[in-house]
């Protein structure tokens, strides 16, 4: 019995080994040979109603590992998200491997939709003894259930070649954000952090809908229900906070246990990019081929902060942080700054027992301080503002660096032409 | 005569009829700390030396205040619960005692109460802030002020606070309003103001500390103390790091670390949040679950009008920032509101309970309508409480004489949708589901309802997950699934817990070992689960 056992699994691991060279033979979707471990794909399941709930709206991302491009030109090793929509099971795996991105991909989606979101886990190409569990969380998520919020503690992580679909019943607008919470601090600092946001269902009312004095448009948006108008905004830039510590990055890389007791981050971010990196309006090449000749490079991290409008426009700068270490504050000197939502809500003061709103509590400010999960809906009125290029930066001054290199860090420009 | 109702050690009897007193009295959680007897409850405090342990394995020394009762080192000091309007007396001795070698005696240490005004100070020596108490042992200084205001509030030495603070002399004041009866729902309130009222509360008190520089005091190498180079690796609630924080309080094992913090609540109950920040860093405290409503700041109601308006400048947020000698009163609460699924797994018509927090929003029909209709009509004013337009929303009628629509054989499941310009009319799809349009009359119920809705997505096989220990293997509250071999097995009521822990996520970490830290898990348990 025993030793019938021990023959199977000689058996299978020979498999293994054979097939193993296939399938690193090519990174192409469909090319690939047959792989009896990598084409396990009973566990992939990608669920998604169609027709059957009209307020449907369906995701399919995969976590594993990547790498990404600092603004000093260093690669880190990152654990991360990247959209697999319209990606087959059978071909997930050879299409997604290696291929985190730095943020994760955004996410939008409307008040009173139904978000069916799939996680599947891709595993580690870099780290194959590592056999981490994944999750979402969807940060903020109001009256959520433990069963999709993804802290494995109070439910589970999803285990390798498997998937599941997390699912949202989406009463509130808001910058939300999402993350891995399986072993947050490791994974979190290792970048499986992202953006999502929940746009107001007042943005669909008819046109010409009187909201108080204020008339409604086909085409308006506003980043909360205000019954006002007073959230309406032209131009959306999405800027979240994050940081890096490059020894912890190569510890992961380096098969050494993670050293949460040194963690200082040295890489201060916005969507994923160091200063001058945050105003490249492109993708950034990353450079993985040189630690896997057999994958090709990839564009990882995709989300410019670069923020540009037309004077006269109103700016509405989603801002959150998913720093592992620090609070940060930003400021950006000759904007007017007015705070008009934090935690995913109406900065406005409880509703009175009739119903009727409460009172507005928006502000001006020329500085936001936000720790890590911490997020906040910013307007910049630009009608009185000289055209020209403001700057958008840490004033935590020694956060404006890219390691060593200085004039870099949490810092991007606002252009108003 | 003062008493710790947290350290508390009598016969059993005695704690078994403490025991079903909670539970007589409805079991709404209360902070544990020293009362003292109104109006002037005096308390005697020692401060001294000791260990703590934390969950890598350390032993840490450390200095705390002790209560002169019972004499036995704590960290946080005692958790001081007075009522406003009271004359507090505190009076302080010093035993603090360096072991060194060479041995040297402590620093003098001091009180000071921020947040109170007119304290007044008697004995002992002059210091920059306050009356010192040297660390003879014998003098006593003594501290009076009157707590005129409710709120939550903290106290820490007032002398070389980078040393001492550090080294632990800190706690936290807890000033109940007048009237306040935590057996009377209305007047079991933070604040005289009735929106402050709550089901239950818990504290959490922040700190940080930094495992290097404590050995530095204990072995009376002070000269090489050296503040500058402060770097945290062990993050602090109310004493104890996870999963300390939630074990039981006065466990053997942590003797002198006798607080947790364990939250536990039921759904649509309200659950008072006491932050206080007693450490170096600021920390961003997330709650998941739910938003909460940060209603007052260091002892204040955030409100208007002072005494008049309520807390108008409350603010909604997922995440606290709590920064140093900063406290803050939020109000936390888990309805399971629109999860777009019944959380109970329940089908409609089946045999229930039908719970109260399934209830979203309810009214009843102004006038009848036929199997025909498309609109219905709300008495006025009522309306609002359903989601305003463009949202369409499920929604169920069912006969007035039915406490709950599984009693109705008749049920009418509707898509509605509130009209644009009047509130109190709704335009509704008839006989969804399944469900037949009937005939309903004057005063029959709607309501906005998830109430029989299936979870919409198939979980996969328990073989395809790892699951956490507070993880019940079903989706539904107060329902267990099957779970692989050692995993759950903490959470005996099925609840659903949420982590609720500092989002700056190196401090969920006990020095170098993952999860620990200021992290604790809060669980909503199903109606009729008992909270201690």
């Amino acid at each position: 019995m025993n030793g019938m056992r021990k023959l199977g699994w000689t058996a299978l691991l020979a498999a293994l080994l054979l097939a193993a060279p296939a399938a690193r033979a090519d990174n192409l979707p469909g090319s690939r040979p047959p792989d009896p471990y990598r084409s396990r794909t009973e566990g992939i399941q990608i669920q998604c109603p169609g027709a059957t709930d009209p307020k449907a709206v369906c995701v399919s991302i995969a976590c594993g590992d990547g790498f990404v491009k600092m603004a000093d030109g260093s690669d880190q090793y990152i654990f991360g998200f990247q959209d697999v929509a319209g990606i087959d099971p059978t071909v997930m795996w050879s299409y997604g491997r290696l291929g985190a991105e730095f943020p994760a991909p955004t996410l939008y989606a409307k008040e009173g939709q139904h978000l069916y979101l799939t996680l599947t886990n891709l595993g580690m190409i870099m780290r194959p003894d590592l056999f981490d569990p994944h999750t979402v969380h969807f940060h903020g998520f109001p009256n959520a259930a433990s069963i999709f919020d993804g802290e494995p503690m109070a439910s589970f992580g999803v285990t390798q070649n498997n998937s599941v679909t997390y699912f949202y019943d989406l009463q509130e607008p808001g910058t939300f954000m999402y993350h891995c919470h399986q072993e947050a601090s490791e994974h979190m600092q290792m970048g499986m952090l992202g953006q999502l946001y929940i746009l107001p269902a007042q943005d669909d009312l008819p046109d010409g809908t009187l909201l108080g004095t204020f008339t409604h448009h086909t085409g308006y948006k506003y980043v909360y229900d205000d019954g006002d108008g007073s959230t309406k905004y032209d131009v959306e830039v999405p800027l979240q906070m994050s940081s890096f510590d490059p020894h912890f990055h190569a510890a992961d890389l380096g098969i050494q246990p993670p050293p949460f007791a040194t963690m200082v981050d040295v890489y201060p971010m916005l969507n994923g990019r160091g200063y001058p990196n945050t105003c490249d309006p492109g993708g950034i090449m990353n450079n993985r081929n040189a630690y896997r000749s057999d994958i090709p490079n990839k564009v990882a991290q995709k989300i410019p902060a670069l923020i540009s409008c037309t004077q006269g426009q109103k700016v509405l700068l989603r801002i959150s942080s998913l720093s592992t270490t620090e609070f940060n504050t930003l400021t950006a000197p000759g904007l007017p700054m007015l705070v008009v939502g934090t935690g995913a809500h109406l900065l406005r003061g409880p509703d009175k027992p009739d119903g009727t709103a409460g009172k507005n509590l928006y502000y001006l400010t020329q500085t936001i301080t936000l720790g890590g999960g911490e997020s906040t809906d910013v307007i910049v009125d630009t009608t009185n503002v000289p055209r020209g290029t403001y700057f958008l930066y840490t004033s935590n001054l020694n956060e404006l660096s890219n390691d060593h290199e200085d004039y870099g860090g949490m810092m991007t420009e606002f252009v108003v032409n | 005569m003062n008493r710790d109702r947290k350290r508390k050690r009598t016969t059993e009897a005695a704690a078994l009829a403490v025991l079903l007193l909670g539970i007589a009295v409805g079991s709404h959680a209360t902070i544990l700390g020293l009362t003292g007897t109104s109006p002037n409850p005096t308390f005697a405090f020692i401060a001294k030396q000791g260990y703590i342990s934390t969950p890598d394995g350390n032993t840490i020394y450390c200095w705390g205040y002790a209560n002169a009762a019972t004499g036995a080192f704590q960290l946080p000091g005692p958790t001081l619960i007075v009522n406003e309007g009271d004359t507090v007396t505190i009076t302080l001795q010093n035993q603090i005692s360096i072991p060194g070698p060479p041995a040297a005696p402590g620093p003098a240490v001091s009180m000071i109460f921020p947040g109170q005004q007119n304290v007044s100070a008697s004995g002992g020596t002059a210091g920059v802030l306050t009356q010192e108490a040297p660390s003879d042992g014998t003098t006593t200084v003594t501290y009076t002020f009157v707590a005129a205001h409710p709120g939550t509030y903290t106290y820490f030495s007032g002398t070389r606070m980078e040393l001492e603070v550090e080294m632990g002399l800190y706690g936290a004041l807890i000033v109940r309003p007048a009237g306040f009866d935590p057996n009377v729902a209305a007047n079991r309130r933070a604040y005289d103001d009735p929106s402050s009222q709550y089901d239950h509360e818990y504290l959490y008190l922040l700190s940080d500390l930094d495992p290097n520089l404590h050995p530095l005091v204990e072995q009376n190498k002070l000269n090489q103390y050296d503040n500058t180079t402060f770097f945290a690796n062990n993050w602090l609630v109310t004493g104890r790091c996870f999963p300390d924080t939630m074990a039981d309080p006065n466990v053997g094992y942590l003797p002198s670390q006798p607080y947790n913090t364990a939250p536990l609540t039921h759904p649509g109950e309200k659950v008072l949040l006491r932050f206080i920040g007693a450490g170096h860093d600021m920390h961003p405290l997330h709650h998941h679950g739910n938003n909460a409503l940060m209603i007052a700041k260091d002892g204040r109601l955030l409100e208007s009008v002072p005494g008049v308006s309520g807390p108008d400048l409350a603010v909604s947020d997922f995440t606290q920032t709590v920064a140093p000698g900063e406290t803050i009163d939020a109000i936390w609460v888990w309805y399971g509101y629109h999860l777009g699924w019944d959380e109970y797994g329940h089908t409609l018509g089946g045999p229930g309970p039908f719970e109260p927090n399934e209830i979203y929003a309810q009214s009843t029909l102004a006038s009848s309508i036929g199997v025909s209709d498309t609109a219905i009509t709300v008495p006025a004013g009522t309306g609002h409480a359903f989601l305003p337009p463009p949202r369409t929303f499920r929604a169920i009628i069912w006969g007035s004489g039915y406490a709950n629509p599984d009693l109705d054989p008749n049920r009418e499941v509707v898509t509605a949708t509130r009209s644009l310009t009047n509130p109190d009319t709704f335009t509704i799809t008839r006989a969804q589901e399944g469900t037949a349009a009937e005939a309903w009359s004057v005063g029959s119920i709607i309501a906005d309802t998830d109430h029989g809705l299936p979870l919409p997505v198939t979980m996969p096989s328990i073989q395809n997950l790892e699951f956490g220990q507070y993880a019940s293997g079903s989706p539904f509250l107060g329902q267990s699934g099957p779970l692989p071999p050692l995993q759950g097995g903490f959470n005996p009521y099925n609840g659903y817990y949420f982590m609720f822990h500092s989002h700056n996520e190196k401090e969920i970490v006990n020095n170098n070992v993952f999860p620990g830290g200021m992290l604790t898990m809060m669980g909503v348990l199903p109606y009729g689960a008992p909270i201690p």
